[in-house]
């Protein structure tokens, strides 16, 4: 069955300042899938992430939103559809998790219609989907770090988006709290249905917790398909120069990388 | 504890914190202008301030009163207000304290502009004043400018174009004819001496065109106070708000300049004020409007208590802002933060 996707990139390059960093890449974001990003450093992920929620602009080619390219599209709009937290936010200081939460709803919001009851609901709803509505009073900083991350996923589900970009959504996190993060992630892509792609370091956790992985290199796509299609002896001593086995994850029965 | 007022589809947020915040600076507000209205180099106690808004009492005591010092405080407060907004407005947006624009060279090159109207025309004042800012900001971000804006590189840049501004508005009014000039001179140190009706309605009536426009930004300014990514990704024109929010600083900060001069770190100490008062990562503008009035009011207040010299009140707003601006540059600095 071909998979349709709401969210590629076509024939996309783009790059900080002149360096080119994606270079003509096409790729799909499959809906309704986890989809994970991997790739050494400096191989363009972030920025693969970036260009596809229109944080980054498209040198040439472009990224496509439901058939349009995304970059020609209004912000407003686009951000009804397609939610992205990107790597390590701010707030400002004194910052509540619930108003962090509801700033989620900026995009059905003015100044003139500052708060609606599908606000209150979707913020009641996101916090819920977190496990974070006993935080909701809470100051951001007074929080560890995955219940921050956790907070700041919650502002994003707020958006009540069908696609949810994460860029390196376990950054600065401990082993423990990442498995956390994506098992939550894992189970809003499940129960939710939403599409979710996000950026990872991890090939492992990324194995383990993903239904459909892309690997690239130097800007462009190396291969993708499914955890056990992508992580491979061959795709690991290309895409990473590692040499390594793989070995069947004896809980999980997903491919586990054993470094050489 | 948030209130939502609502008409029909539409509905206004307001929190407890805000209105009791806002309720304690305008009892604050009113306190400082009865004070100011009676003190100075000629009492005037609430009895006979009551006769003489009636109509009643000598006519130095009107002249006093309705020429000199109602006008006097209504432009402080009207010029306290514009600083402080312009300020709080610079501050959320580029996320930083020392991001104000009286420290990043706007009043500077305002007061330039000021003065080179009046060289040119003979008055202008307002218009040059604006002409002034808007060259300044241009210079300031353009030489600031890489890959974006950082507010490390913009405050540097912005410090050391206010310095040349300032030089080159003593250059200027070394051009002006002495009369003139002398008038002229403790305005440039800001200084709200010998205001007029006129001076008051001009700032008043600006700021009330403005209002519109300041009421629509605070809701976006309060998402730019995040990441820029965030911003962005929550369907914010970033750049179009950044463009908006430099230009309504511009317009207040000539406003205020052309009133009070460019009376210094009264922008720059507003915003923190009011966002002390008001946490939770709002603008507070209204607030920060209300605390630039209240420092400007008190800073010229004091200026005219002290007997026997004609002191601006920028020589007290300088006197308290210059060690909180060291002070902050530190701590930014300590911190890697700048």
């Amino acid at each position: 069955m071909p998979k349709t996707a709401r969210l590629r990139a076509e024939d996309l390059s783009a790059g900080y300042a002149g360096t080119p960093v994606l270079d003509s890449l096409t790729a799909a974001i499959p809906d309704g899938e986890l989809t994970a990003i991997v790739g050494p450093n400096a191989c363009g992920k972030s920025t693969l992430l970036r260009t596809l929620a229109r944080l980054q602009p498209a040198g040439s080619g472009q990224a496509v939103l439901d058939g349009k390219a995304i970059h020609r599209q209004g912000s407003r709009s686009v951000a009804q559809r397609l939610a992205i937290l990107p790597q390590t936010p701010s707030a400002p200081d004194g910052l509540t998790v619930h108003d962090l939460v509801a700033r989620g709803r900026t995009p059905y919001q003015s100044a003139l219609r500052q708060w609606s009851q599908q606000d209150a609901e979707a913020v009641a709803r996101a916090l819920d989907l977190t496990n974070m509505t006993g935080n909701a009073n809470k100051p951001l900083e007074a929080l560890s770090g995955g219940q921050r991350q956790r907070a700041w996923i919650a502002m994003a589900l707020a958006q009540e988006t069908g696609i949810l970009l994460l860029d390196e959504p376990t950054t600065y996190l401990d082993l423990p709290h990442q498995i956390e993060l994506l098992k939550l992630v894992q189970q809003l892509n499940r129960e939710t249905g939403r599409t979710v792609a996000m950026v990872l370091h991890d090939i492992n956790l990324a194995a383990r917790f993903a239904s459909h992985m892309i690997a690239l290199k130097d800007g462009r796509v190396f291969c993708q398909g499914t955890p056990s299609e992508v992580v491979t002896e061959a795709v690991l001593r290309s895409v990473f120069a590692l040499p390594c086995r793989i070995i069947a994850d004896p809980v999980h029965g997903t491919p586990h990388v054993i470094p050489e | 504890m948030t209130w939502t007022l609502r008409i029909a589809s539409l509905s206004v947020q307001i929190s407890r914190r805000s209105l009791l915040a806002g309720l304690c600076l305008l009892a604050l507000l009113l306190a400082a202008a009865l004070l100011a209205v009676q003190t100075g180099s000629y009492p005037i106690s609430s009895s006979q301030m009551a006769s003489l808004l009636l109509g009643q009492g000598t006519n130095i005591e009107q002249m006093i009163l309705l020429d000199h010092r109602l006008p006097r405080i209504a432009a402080s407060l009207g010029a306290g207000a514009a600083f402080g907004l312009a300020g709080a407005m610079f501050q959320t947006m580029m996320r930083n304290p020392l991001a104000s624009p009286d420290v990043i060279g706007f009043n500077a090159g305002a007061s330039c502009g000021a003065l080179a109207a009046v060289i040119l025309t003979g008055g202008m004042m307002l218009p040059g004043a604006l002409a002034g800012a808007t060259l300044a900001a241009a210079l300031v971000i353009l030489l600031a400018w890489k890959d974006g804006l950082v507010p490390g590189r913009l405050i540097l840049t912005g410090i050391g174009a206010s310095l040349a501004l300032t030089a080159a508005a003593d250059l200027l009014i070394s051009r002006i004819d002495p009369q003139t000039a002398a008038d002229l001179l403790s305005w440039l140190t800001g200084s709200l001496h010998s205001r007029s009706w006129e001076d008051a309605a001009r700032v008043w009536a600006g700021l009330a065109l403005l209002a519109p426009v300041l009421w629509w930004l605070h809701f976006p300014l309060a998402r730019l106070a995040m990441d820029d990514g965030i911003a962005t990704g929550l369907g914010l024109p970033v750049s179009r708000l950044r463009l908006a929010v430099t230009a309504a600083g511009i317009l207040l900060t000539a406003l205020a300049v052309t009133a009070a001069g460019p009376l210094p770190f009264v922008a720059f100490a507003a915003g923190p004020i009011a966002r002390r008062l008001i946490p939770g990562g709002k603008p507070a503008l209204l607030a920060a409007a209300a605390a630039g009035a209240l420092i400007t009011l008190l800073a010229d207040t004091a200026a005219r208590l002290v007997p026997g010299v004609q002191l601006p009140a920028g020589a007290f707003t300088a006197l308290i802002g210059a060690p909180v601006l060291l002070w902050l540059l530190l701590a930014h600095f300590r911190k890697g933060t700048l």
